[in-house]
């Protein structure tokens, strides 16, 4: 039987280096101009000073997840492969969870489940405050 | 060792007043220019036992004319690339315990996000002081602070034991089997949920206070509590990390160099851990910490501004 911590470390391995050949490829992209991007690199050069409120207003760009529909430009499919680190842990929590169980550990089960559970809420834009 | 930090210093120290009063500096220079600090930060964080978000947000933030926001959101992701990135090798060989890492990190990364919240709540003179003081409370931590290789643990506290937060790891130094176990689960609990709250408030990563949780006050042995660590600090900045992604505090140009920059520097500075004088790396780090913190404090108050 599968230990849970040889498991998340092999989807760990696996999902970071898919992201980090991601954003390599998305940086070369972006930084040669092959991609157009949506808000142009010496107008964020301009406007990196102000408040991320301020520069969203006078940079027109979306918050929450209103840039996937962007993500054929340049600097949003950057920002895609930023998500793909951030989405890392969540995936392999979530793995880990049917490992745990196979194993008679259901506390260890739970706290996977709870862990997924925040990561999830952070990562679908579900807490107050967060614009 | 240095030359180099005043090499830092002096590049990022010169690029706002190029920006600010001289010719006007093409875009691409930045992300070059970022590249190249993290680079170097990435390098140095693994040399003096460091994260390197703990680097990049003073320095990077008292430095370089990006607002505070785009740092702290810039300094997590940082911080949880490198994390990821070296998380399965200590996984894998036992040098980092899932277990062990599972409740720490689920109420740190809740105490993240209330703080990533409060963090891009608060007015930037208010967090620049914080983070100044932070910064400099850090630095003092790490130069004062003693490290037990295999500390005592007569036994395990109840919720440990209830955890299974015990195990055995090989010791690729000694070739010896460690047996370990862990005491002062809740209050280590309770420190972590500050850490987190840290972590998410000023984008620094959550390494320089994991390890003395889990060394010092858990009772783990270092090397474990190094491995344990990084990974708490994966899941921790993770969920902070999403709060500023969704707030549009992360720039795909600031953070996507810093995140090559400093996994590519994390490599070199692994090759050199075994050439390289430690002592004297963590010496200028210290320096270098409370340059920045002492920067980022008399910005805050708006003395140096």
């Amino acid at each position: 039987m599968t230990d849970p911590q040889e498991v998340y470390a092999r989807w760990l391995d696996a999902l970071t280096g898919i992201a980090f050949v991601f954003s390599v490829l998305a940086l070369a992209l972006y930084l040669t101009g092959a991609l157009t991007p949506f808000v142009a690199p010496q107008a964020v050069v301009e406007l990196w000073r102000l408040p991320v409120d301020q520069y969203l207003a006078r940079a027109g760009a979306p918050s929450g997840w209103g840039w996937l529909s962007l993500v054929g430009r340049g600097d949003y499919l950057n920002l895609a492969g930023i998500c793909l680190f951030a989405l890392i842990s969540l995936i392999c929590c979530a793995r880990v969870i049917p490992a745990f169980l196979r194993r008679g550990e259901p506390l260890h089960a739970a706290l996977a489940a709870a862990q997924v559970l925040v990561l999830l809420a952070a990562a679908l834009n579900l807490f107050p405050g967060a614009r | 060792m240095m030359r180099l930090a005043f090499l830092v210093a002096a590049l990022a120290g010169a690029s706002p007043a190029m920006a600010a009063g001289g010719a006007p500096v093409p875009w691409w220079v930045w992300p070059l220019a970022l590249f190249a600090v993290t680079f170097v930060l990435g390098a140095v964080a693994v040399l003096a036992g460091v994260g390197g978000g703990v680097l990049f947000v003073p320095i990077v933030g008292a430095f370089f004319p990006f607002h505070l926001d785009f740092v702290r959101g810039a300094g997590l992701l940082l911080a949880l690339s490198g994390a990821l990135s070296a998380a399965p090798a200590l996984l894998a060989n036992g040098l980092a315990s899932l277990r062990l890492a599972m409740p720490a990190a689920l109420v740190g990364s809740v105490t993240s996000i209330v703080g990533a919240l409060i963090g891009l709540a608060l007015p930037t003179g208010a967090v620049y002081t914080a983070l100044g003081i932070t910064i400099l409370a850090i630095a003092l931590l790490m130069w004062r602070s003693r490290k037990s290789d295999h500390p005592d643990v007569p036994a395990s506290d109840p919720l440990a034991a209830a955890l299974r937060l015990h195990g055995v790891y090989h010791d690729p130094a000694t070739g010896r089997e460690v047996d370990w176990k862990v005491c002062r689960t809740p209050a280590a609990l309770v420190a972590f949920a500050g850490v987190g709250l840290l972590a998410g408030l000023f984008g620094l990563g959550a390494g320089w206070a994991n390890v003395p949780v889990f060394n010092l006050l858990m009772g783990a042995p270092l090397k474990l509590s190094v491995g344990t660590s990084g990974l708490v600090l994966s899941v921790i900045d993770t969920s902070a990390a999403w709060i500023y992604l969704h707030s549009g505090a992360v720039l795909p140009m600031l953070v996507a160099p810093s995140i090559i920059g400093v996994m590519l520097g994390a490599k070199i500075g692994v090759r050199l851990l075994s050439v390289a004088p430690a002592a004297k790396v963590r010496s200028t780090v210290l320096v270098l910490l409370v340059f920045a913190g002492g920067r980022a404090l008399l910005k805050g108050l708006g003395i140096w501004a």
